[in-house]
Formats: structure tokens, C-alpha cells, sequence
């Protein structure tokens, strides 16, 4: 695994001038996405389940390609990270018949990330014991588990009928729903999308800081022992059941935080009614594992790339597809914005495992340092 | 104990279904140590052969050309991993979960809203025994897994192509350094895994099996035959029987007395259990790390 | 010192998002358009759009295409008659395979183009958008007749619930001698919405006529029900319900045969598809009884045999399902509320809602039973079409008892009934 993954991050970076820039004019287009799309919220909607796909892709992409650890439990934990904050956020005036603890829902959000982070830690003895692709579809069990749980816990996630409705995030009183009047920027109303997009694009700030320092720090350092040689890592004193619990429990809690997301996107808390269509599914699993392989094993900005392509490509053949047709022969049989959404990300992972093992990061490494090598010259 | 019998009987049926399945799994995973995500489309994709081709060619015509095709898009799926060079397991594993999906999605829609069943000559035509009811179809498929496990572990045994593949999985470099083409063993291993999910589908896209036709639950199906080579020990082909036929009758048992849609997430269970107690399945040789 | 650069130019950025920041006034977004009615989205002085928000490359794509042309036959008529309201009626066309995510995210393209939703489709698709409705006050039929959904203010329920299609059924079952009180009766169902609702009804049935129900609940990919069949026949069922899909339903037909236990089975509009008779199971399909709050397609209901020419003639070739009778009918309850709002000189979102509510008595010329939207959380009628099996017959169904109401579907109340 090591010759196609993520090295340590390269020490002296040479001329800083074009990510400055680069950084400073993506943060710039962010902040000011709102504004830039206007009043074609629809687009707003599909940058935010980019986003999602970030978190989840970020927490997954530590855990296979920093730790080297083969997990398809993904969906769970999004499962599990979305119920915990319905419960925990929940007030039971609205939902009489569920558990709902009326917490606040910066809180619920906190709390619903530590609970998957505790279930990510208990499962990690298995990884103990089993190893490699066998830890694979290990893990696929907790998805069926994950299936029949919020089949029969319908006191908790309001069964695969109608599920339940996520408490509507607020902090400090700001609600983040419809107001009047509401606040605006450059005359474009900062409503419940907008908002949503606000907060979304913090959660992912925050997840990418902490993950890319994670990468770059002492606990990167240890997964990455682990993932190239358990015998010699632990010969130099790390403590390998430790670093793996840790990476389960962080992985976990980063899925956790992608189902809050999750379930305040699509105003609702719902468990899925099968195992292969759904926000929980194992398509789902699948499409994660994806994001990873496309972004590059263990690289960070690399899950934000292949999230762009997974989660984001089919939203956008979609859009595309009702505001100017395309597509349109899909009714009888032929392509649609669907499939064929799933075909360029299958292809991209064929492509990446055959030609570029590092997938986008190193795409992008290759880029980075032809460029510097112009500039020197 | 009507009952009881009954349930037995429509697990061991389906049992001998998942154990070809695994048997693919087993094959390819002794000859490369990669786990094939694909085994769904291979099964699709021979079932999709047989029911363009049998009003044109008949029914066994078209089973033939099933067999054939999907153990060529196993061969296809060899060269595939081949080029990847310098690509671990794990990657190769994803890079057939890549082809999977490719397949399986072009399949699906071309198969589109009919809902085609292609077991045409045995499907549906139960033989009834005092009170209980054997599927055709399942009696067929336990007849030819017979057949077929048997004749696999004989070749294993007896014949050079056998000893080749033993030797590959045992220890590689030595294998090659004996003359064996690695190639060769791994160019035959997924041919056979491929036409093994052709048979396979023979009796799994029938109404006797799933009631379902050929489609995303056929794909699903072969899902299943995960835990069944897992349980078993993926590279063990004993292990694949055995796997195959424990799943099979933890489906039907836990459906009537625990209940139905815990029996999926019985077996996933089961194989997690199997997995902490015996982490190499039922019958697979221990890993061992070198230092 | 290029972390210190970023957060510069970071900060820049805010403080021009913060510089840009005002609010919102309150404007109203009605105006009022020709003839001097009131108007918000979706109407011109010339036309009125409605939505469809259907299935046409997923799992129900047969259903959905016959019904989206059940829509469309429905809005020609109309415009041939001069339109409602002097505009003519226009449709927008989105199709979200049956995925929630997919719906999420094409509903804010739709929402301002159209007044109201013609045909909404998919469980979780509703479930997905229900908070959307409320928030733009969009009234929306829904292609779905769970009675759990009739909390939500913005649904127009266009025929009997699932719920009460089962009491009626078991009522007709055993008017026929085919099951007795104080038998055992197997009830398959998908959990969720759909299967879940069904349940209800067997449940409450049961309940009065002492029946002991045998519950199993299986998801919507489930394709094998020959376990389960299997138990029944060792507990001695009399019938089997089935609120399942139409794959699944043969199967548990298939096994009922294959295990020679040939009982009658009872199922709902959703468990037949024409397309099953050409499957192994079809000989198997004998058995199977169809409850359903609209007529089947070879109905000889006068409206719904002159529908079914005029979908021969326009889509040759296409599925022939009872989707074409159920799109035909949201469109004639739709006519019905727009031509309220009309006469009210309110043709906005929140007159769409008012002239729902005073409706107490719609008719669709006997294409379902008389409707009554003046109680929300009440079903809005609860009469059935039972049809059975019948290869030679077009869409694979023949009534046998058409406008079926039995008495004991008065003393159910539904879940959110007052």
C-alpha cells in the first residue's frame, strides 16, 4: 500500500506566491457563493452535498489511506450521526411519540460526533483481529446492522416510514431557517439555504484544518507506521491497537458529523427502507470509497476533489438536465444524468488504480511542482 | 417439522447457489490474494447474454454463450488488474468495485423495465414430496454444484493446471522460480470465477431462487456470497461449500424464527462472529506477517 | 507567513460580505393578474403551470409513465375546453428516478416556476420535500395514499388510503365465503410508509372480526418470500395480505402454488404490474385479488374506458397500467380546486389552499369515489375498485366489485383523523 499512497507531506514548499493566491481567491468565491449563484438556489443545495461528501471523504481517507485500515462502515455512522442529533436536538412538543432530549443544537451536533466517535472506538477491536480486506467486509456488517437497527429502533429514528424531522439548527438564537425580514448581502436574502451553506462550509473548514494537521502531526506519523509495517512500528514503540482505535474513532466521528450534515440537507431523519437505495445504503459505502480512490489514499484536499466528482457530478448532470434538457432520450431507455454520473465515477476509478495509484493528489503534486519548476526558470 | 423440513430444504438450495459464487471468489483469491468486487457484474452480465440470445439461439445455445461470456469479462477484469503494475491488493479490489459499478449500471439499464427471467427450462415446476416442496430449480443447482466442486477439487488435486495454482498461492516467487507462468494461473483463475458466476446466474435469475428476474437484486444476491467465501476462509475451497451452504441455511432458518428481515443481517453477523473468533474464516490458512 | 496572508485576505472578504449586508423588506409577493385575480407563482394572464415531480428511470418508471400521461391527457382535455379560468394549463416535467437526494435538489429549480404540484411520487420522496411544501405553501397530489401523510396541510390525497383498500379487500374476501371470523390471515408487508399503512388496515379489520394476523416484515428489496410463505403454511393461514411490490407479490404468489397451500391473496393497487403475466409466476396469479382506490385500465367505467383509448392513441406502445387513470385523476381534483380558486378570485398559493379545504364533494365521474377534503387528516373517501387477475384482459385486471365500500371502513379512524 505505501508506494501508492500519500508520503509525508514535502517539508520546504518552494515559491508560495500561487497558493496564496490560489487559497485566498477560493476562500473569496466560497464566502461569496451565496451571492455568485443568487437565485439559482438549486446550486447552492449541490455545493453543500459537495460538502458533505467532504467531511465523510476527509474521515475516510484517514482512516484507509493514512491508516491503512479497509472500512466500508461509512453509511452507519451517518446513520447513527444523524439519529443522534434528531434525539439528542429534538423537541418532544413536535415529535411526542420519539425520544427527544431538547438539547441545543450546536450542542446535538457535538454530542451526535462524540457518540460516533465512542461506537467508531468499540468497533475498533475487531480491527484487531482482522485484517486487510477481511476488515472490509467486516465492516460492511455494520451497514445491514445499521439497516435493521433503524428498522426496529423506530423510537428513535421515527421508522422507515416517514422518519423523523431534524430539529432546525440554531445557534445562539439565530435561527438557521426562514425569517422575515432576513438579512442580505449584495441584495440576495440570506434564507435557510444560504445559511445552511454557511454553516456546512464551517463544519468543512473546521474538518479540513484539523484533519490536514492531523496528517502533518505526530498521530499522521503513527498511522502511517502502522499502515506500512505493523511488526516494525511496533518494534519503534507505537502502540498499534491504540493508533487504530484512534483512527476508528476519528473516522467515525468525521462520518457522524457528514450525517448531521446529511440530515439537516434533506430536512429529514429517515432510516433507509433497503440496503442498496438510500442515504445509508451500500451504494453509499461504495461511492465514499470512491471519493477516496479519485482524491488520492490519505490526502485531504484530495477527498474535497473526489467528492466534487462523486457527490457532486450527478447533482449537476441533474440540474443540467431539467434546465436545459439534457439527456433527454433517458425516458426510453437511454442515458440518463444518473447513470451516467455513475459510469465517469466507476471509469475514474479504474483510470486512477491503473494510471495514477495517487489519484488527484498527485495529479495535482505533478501540476504543483511543473509550475514551480516554470517559475525558476 | 413440516415447516422445519421445508426451510432446510430451500436453504441447502440456495446454499449450493452461494457456494459456486464463492467457489469464483476462492479461485481467484488463492491465485492473486485480490478479493473480486465484480463478482456482480460478471453475473449480470452473463445473464444478460443468455436472455438476448435464447429466442435467437435456444435456451442452452444461450446458457453456453453466458458461461462463456462472463468468464471472458473475468479474463477482461485479469488484464485489467495486470496493467495496474505496482498496485497493492487493497487498490486492485477497488479497481474492481470500479468495473462493477461501471457494469452493473449499463447492464441494469439495458435490461430497463422488463423484468426477465431466465430460467426457462426448470423454473417454476416444483416437485412436490408428501408436504414438501422441492424447487427444481435448487434440486438442478445442487446436482451441478455436485458436480462442479467435485471436478474442482480433483483437478486441484490431479492435474498440472491443479498443482500450478496450489503452488502460486502457497508461495509465488517460488512457484515462478519453478517454471510456473503466473500469468497463466491467474488468467485461467478468473476465467473460471467468471464462468462460475455464468452457471450461477442460471439458477439465480429465476422465480424459484430470488422471484425475481435479472436486475439490481440479482446483483444483490451476489452480495451475499460474501460472507459466504469469508466464513468459509476466502482461500479455501472447502471452506466456499461449507460458507456457502451455512449462509444458505442461516437465510431460511433465521426468517421463519427470528425474523425476516433480521435473516439479512444474520448472516453478515454470523460472518462477523466467525471473523473475531477465526479472523482467516472457518478453513483459511492463519496470515502470517514477516518481520 | 502565508498562514498570515490567507487570514488576510480572509478577513478582506468578510469585511466586503459584510459591507454588501442589509435586509430584506417585507414585500408581498402577489400581484394581481387578468380578470382581477390574485396571483403569486405559476400564473399568467395566459397560463397556469403545475408540477410533476415523478419517476420516469427508477424503480416505478412503468407507473410513472403512465401516469405522467395520465396528467397529460387530462390537461388536453382541458385546454380543448377552453382552459380554466381563461388560461390554459401548462405542465413542468421533472423526473427524480424515486431518489429523496435527487428530488432535494431539482425541487428548487420547479418551486417557482409552477402554482401547485399535479403529481408528486414517491414516498421518500415526500418525506424528503415535506418541509418544502410547508414552507412555500405548495399544494401537492401526491401518487402515494398512505393515510400517515395526511398531517401535512399541503397534500391533496386523490383516493382511498392504503389502509382502508385493505379493510375493504378483507371485507370482499370474506363476503365471498373465502375467509370467516376467528381465521388465521398472513400479512406481508415492505416496512415503511406504504407497507406500514396497510398493516393498519389488516390490523383493524382483524380486530373486529377476530382474525389472528400473522405479520412479516420484509424491505422493499427483498425478492424471495418463499420463507416466509413457508411459515404461513405451517400457521395455517386462510389468506395472505400483501402490500408489497409487484416483484414481490410474485413471489409469494409463486411459492403459495409451488407449496400447495393456494389461498386467496389480497393485495393492493401498488403489488400487480401487468408485466408480471409474462413472467414463471403468471400461472400463479389466479389467486390474487386487487383492492384499489382507482379503476383498473380495463375498467367499463364510461370515463375510464374513453381514457383508456385516448392513451392507446397518443402513447402506442406504452405500458398499459392503472398509473393512466390515477394521473387523470389528480388532474380532475386539481380542476376542481382551481376552479374554486377562481370563482374566489384567488388563484395564489394560499388561495389554492383555502379552496381545497372548502371542497366536500368532488367527483371524477366514478374514476374513484366521491371526495371529501373538508376534514384534513381524514381520508378523503374510502370506497375501492376490487378487481382480479385476468391475462386476457388489458393491464391484466378485470373488476369484479367496482365502487366497493364495506361497512366497517366507517368505524376506522385513521391516524390523524380528528
Amino acid at each position: 500500500m505505501s508506494d501508492t499512497l500519500t508520503k509525508a507531506p514535502p517539508q520546504a514548499p518552494t515559491r508560495p506566491w500561487a497558493k496564496i493566491i490560489g487559497t485566498a481567491v477560493l476562500l473569496v468565491v466560497l464566502v461569496l457563493l451565496p451571492v455568485l449563484v443568487g437565485s439559482h438556489v438549486a446550486y447552492l443545495k449541490l455545493a453543500q452535498y459537495v460538502l458533505i461528501g467532504a467531511v465523510g471523504g476527509i474521515g475516510l481517507t484517514l482512516i484507509v489511506g493514512q491508516a491503512g485500515q479497509l472500512s466500508l462502515a461509512h453509511p452507519f455512522f451517518l446513520l447513527l450521526g444523524a439519529v443522534s442529533y434528531a434525539v439528542l436536538a429534538g423537541d418532544p412538543a413536535e415529535t411526542p411519540d420519539l425520544v427527544s432530549l431538547h438539547w441545543p443544537p450546536m450542542l446535538a451536533v457535538i454530542g451526535a460526533v462524540i457518540i460516533c466517535g465512542l461506537v467508531g472506538l468499540a468497533f475498533a477491536p475487531v480491527a484487531g483481529r482482522v485484517r486487510g480486506i477481511y476488515l472490509g467486509v467486516a465492516s460492511l456488517s455494520l451497514v445491514f446492522l445499521g439497516l435493521w437497527l433503524g428498522q426496529s429502533l423506530g423510537i428513535l429514528t421515527g421508522g422507515t416510514g416517514s422518519g423523523r424531522p431534524p430539529p432546525t439548527f440554531s445557534l445562539f438564537g439565530f435561527p438557521f431557517s426562514n425569517t422575515t425580514p432576513a438579512p442580505t448581502i449584495a441584495g440576495v436574502a440570506i434564507q435557510k439555504q444560504q445559511r445552511l451553506w454557511y454553516l456546512f462550509l464551517a463544519f468543512a473548514v473546521l474538518a479540513y484544518v484539523l484533519a490536514r494537521g492531523a496528517v502533518r502531526g505526530r498521530i499522521g506519523r503513527a498511522w502511517r507506521a502502522v499502515r506500512d509495517n505493523e511488526a516494525a512500528a511496533a518494534a519503534m514503540g507505537v502502540s498499534v491497537a491504540r493508533i487504530k482505535a484512534g483512527a476508528f474513532t476519528i473516522s467515525s466521528a468525521y462520518a457522524g458529523l457528514a450525517g448531521v450534515m446529511t440530515a439537516l440537507w434533506l430536512d429529514l431523519v429517515k432510516p433507509d427502507e433497503n440496503e442498496f437505495t438510500g442515504n445509508y445504503s451500500l451504494t453509499v459505502s461504495i461511492a465514499f470509497l470512491a471519493i477516496v480512490i479519485i482524491g488520492g489514499l490519505g490526502s485531504v484536499p484530495g477527498a474535497v476533489v473526489g467528492a466534487m466528482v462523486v457527490y457532486g457530478l450527478q447533482q449537476f448532470f441533474l440540474l443540467g438536465a431539467n434546465e436545459f434538457g439534457w439527456f433527454a432520450g433517458a425516458q426510453f431507455g437511454g442515458l440518463s444524468a444518473v447513470i451516467l454520473a455513475a459510469f465517469i465515477y466507476g471509469l475514474a476509478v479504474v483510470l486512477v488504480v491503473l494510471f495514477e495509484p495517487g489519484g488527484a493528489a498527485a495529479i495535482g503534486r505533478r501540476l504543483a511542482a511543473s509550475l514551480s519548476r516554470k517559475e525558476q526558470r | 417439522m413440516d415447516t422445519f423440513i421445508q426451510l432446510v430444504v430451500n436453504g441447502l438450495g440456495k446454499g449450493a447457489v452461494y457456494a459456486l459464487l464463492a467457489l469464483g471468489f476462492v479461485v481467484v483469491f488463492k491465485a492473486t490474494e485480490v478479493v473480486n468486487f465484480a463478482v456482480g457484474s460478471l453475473v449480470l452480465f452473463g445473464g444478460y447474454l443468455v436472455y438476448v440470445l435464447r429466442d435467437v439461439i435456444g435456451w442452452y445455445g444461450a446458457a453456453a454463450v453466458g458461461i462463456v461470456g462472463a468468464a471472458l469479462v473475468g479474463l477482461f477484469i485479469e488484464r485489467l488488474c495486470a496493467a495496474a503494475r505496482g498496485a497493492d491488493q487493497n487498490s486492485l479490489a477497488l479497481l474492481t468495485i470500479g468495473v462493477d459499478v461501471i457494469i452493473t449500471e449499463e447492464i441494469v439499464r439495458r435490461v430497463g423495465a422488463a423484468i426477465p427471467f431466465i430460467g426457462d427450462p426448470f423454473d417454476a415446476r416444483p416437485i412436490l414430496i408428501g408436504n414438501v416442496a422441492i424447487f427444481r430449480t435448487q434440486a438442478i443447482a445442487l446436482v451441478v454444484g455436485l458436480v462442479l466442486i467435485t471436478a474442482f477439487f480433483l483437478a486441484f488435486r490431479y492435474t498440472d493446471w491443479g498443482v500450478a495454482m496450489r503452488a502460486q498461492a502457497e508461495n509465488r516467487e517460488a512457484a515462478a522460480l519453478m517454471g510456473i507462468r503466473s500469468s497463466r494461473v491467474t488468467a485461467t483463475a478468473w476465467l473460471i470465477a467468471g464462468a462460475l458466476a455464468g452457471v450461477a446466474v442460471l439458477f439465480m435469475a429465476t422465480q424459484d431462487f430470488s422471484g425475481a428476474g435479472l436486475g439490481r437484486g440479482t446483483h444483490a444476491i451476489a452480495l451475499i456470497a460474501f460472507p459466504a467465501a469469508i466464513i468459509g476462509g476466502l482461500d479455501s475451497t472447502a471452506g466456499a461449500v461449507v460458507g456457502g451452504i451455512i449462509v444458505g441455511l442461516t437465510e431460511s432458518l433465521s426468517a421463519q424464527y427470528i425474523s425476516f428481515d433480521f435473516s439479512k443481517s444474520a448472516v453478515f453477523l454470523v460472518m462477523l462472529v466467525v471473523l473475531v473468533v477465526r479472523p482467516s474464516g472457518l478453513f483459511g490458512t492463519k496470515e502470517l506477517s514477516r518481520v | 507567513m502565508i498562514r498570515g496572508r490567507s487570514k488576510a485576505i480572509a478577513a478582506g472578504a468578510l469585511a466586503l460580505v459584510l459591507a454588501a449586508c442589509g435586509s430584506t423588506a417585507d414585500t408581498g409577493a402577489g400581484a394581481t393578474g387578468a380578470g382581477g385575480i390574485k396571483t403569486d407563482k405559476g400564473v399568467t394572464d395566459t397560463t397556469i403551470s403545475l408540477g410533476i415531480m415523478g419517476d420516469t428511470s427508477g424503480v416505478f418508471k412503468n407507473l410513472g409513465a403512465a401516469i405522467n400521461a395520465g396528467n397529460q391527457l387530462w390537461v388536453d382535455d382541458v385546454n380543448a375546453k377552453g382552459g380554466i379560468c381563461n388560461r390554459q394549463l401548462k405542465l413542468e416535467v421533472v423526473d427524480h428516478g424515486y431518489k429523496a437526494d435527487t428530488a432535494k435538489t431539482l425541487y428548487p429549480q420547479l418551486e417557482p416556476k409552477v402554482l401547485g404540484i399535479v403529481q408528486l411520487l414517491g414516498s421518500p420522496v415526500l418525506a424528503a420535500l415535506k418541509q418544502n411544501l410547508i414552507d412555500d405553501n405548495m399544494t401537492a397530489a401526491p401518487a402515494s395514499w398512505s393515510s400517515q401523510i395526511l398531517n401535512n396541510p399541503n397534500i391533496m390525497m386523490i383516493g382511498t388510503t392504503y389502509d382502508l383498500e385493505i379493510v375493504n379487500g378483507m371485507a370482499y374476501l370474506q363476503q365471498q365465503g373465502l375467509i370467516k371470523d376467528g381465521d388465521t390471515v398472513g400479512h406481508i408487508y415492505i416496512d415503511g410508509e406504504y407497507g406500514g399503512n396497510g398493516l393498519l388496515g389488516s390490523k383493524y379489520y382483524a380486530g373486529v372480526h377476530k382474525l389472528n394476523v400473522k405479520e412479516a416484515k420484509i424491505t422493499s428489496t427483498d425478492n424471495d418470500l418463499t420463507n416466509i410463505v413457508t411459515g404461513f403454511k405451517g400457521d395455517g393461514v386462510k389468506a395472505i395480505v400483501l402490500t408489497t411490490t409487484p416483484g414481490q407479490s410474485a413471489s409469494a404468489l409463486a411459492a403459495n402454488q409451488a407449496l400447495a397451500l393456494n389461498v386467496p391473496v389480497l393485495g393492493n393497487n401498488p403489488t400487480f404490474d401487468p408485466a408480471l403475466l409474462k413472467t414463471p409466476a403468471a400461472g400463479a396469479l389466479g389467486n390474487l385479488y386487487v383492492a384499489a382506490s382507482s379503476a383498473p385500465f380495463s375498467s367499463e367505467t364510461p370515463k375510464a374506458a374513453e381514457i383508456a383509448a385516448a392513451y392507446k392513441a397518443k402513447y402506442p406502445g406504452s405500458p398499459l397500467n392503472g398509473g393512466v387513470d390515477v394521473g387523470y385523476v389528480e388532474g380532475l381534483v386539481w380542476q376542481s380546486v382551481l376552479t374554486k380558486a377562481c370563482e374566489n378570485k384567488d388563484l395564489s398559493r394560499a388561495g389554492v389552499q383555502t379552496a381545497l379545504k372548502s371542497l366536500n364533494s368532488v367527483k371524477t365521474d366514478d374514476l374513484v369515489a366521491e371526495l371529501d377534503y373538508s376534514s384534513p387528516g381524514s381520508p378523503p373517501t374510502r370506497g375501492v375498485y376490487i378487481a382480479k387477475v385476468d391475462a386476457k384482459a388489458e393491464g391484466g385486471l378485470t373488476e369484479v366489485a367496482p365502487l366497493f365500500t364495506a361497512p366497517d371502513v366507517a368505524g376506522y379512524k385513521a391516524p390523524f383523523q380528528k
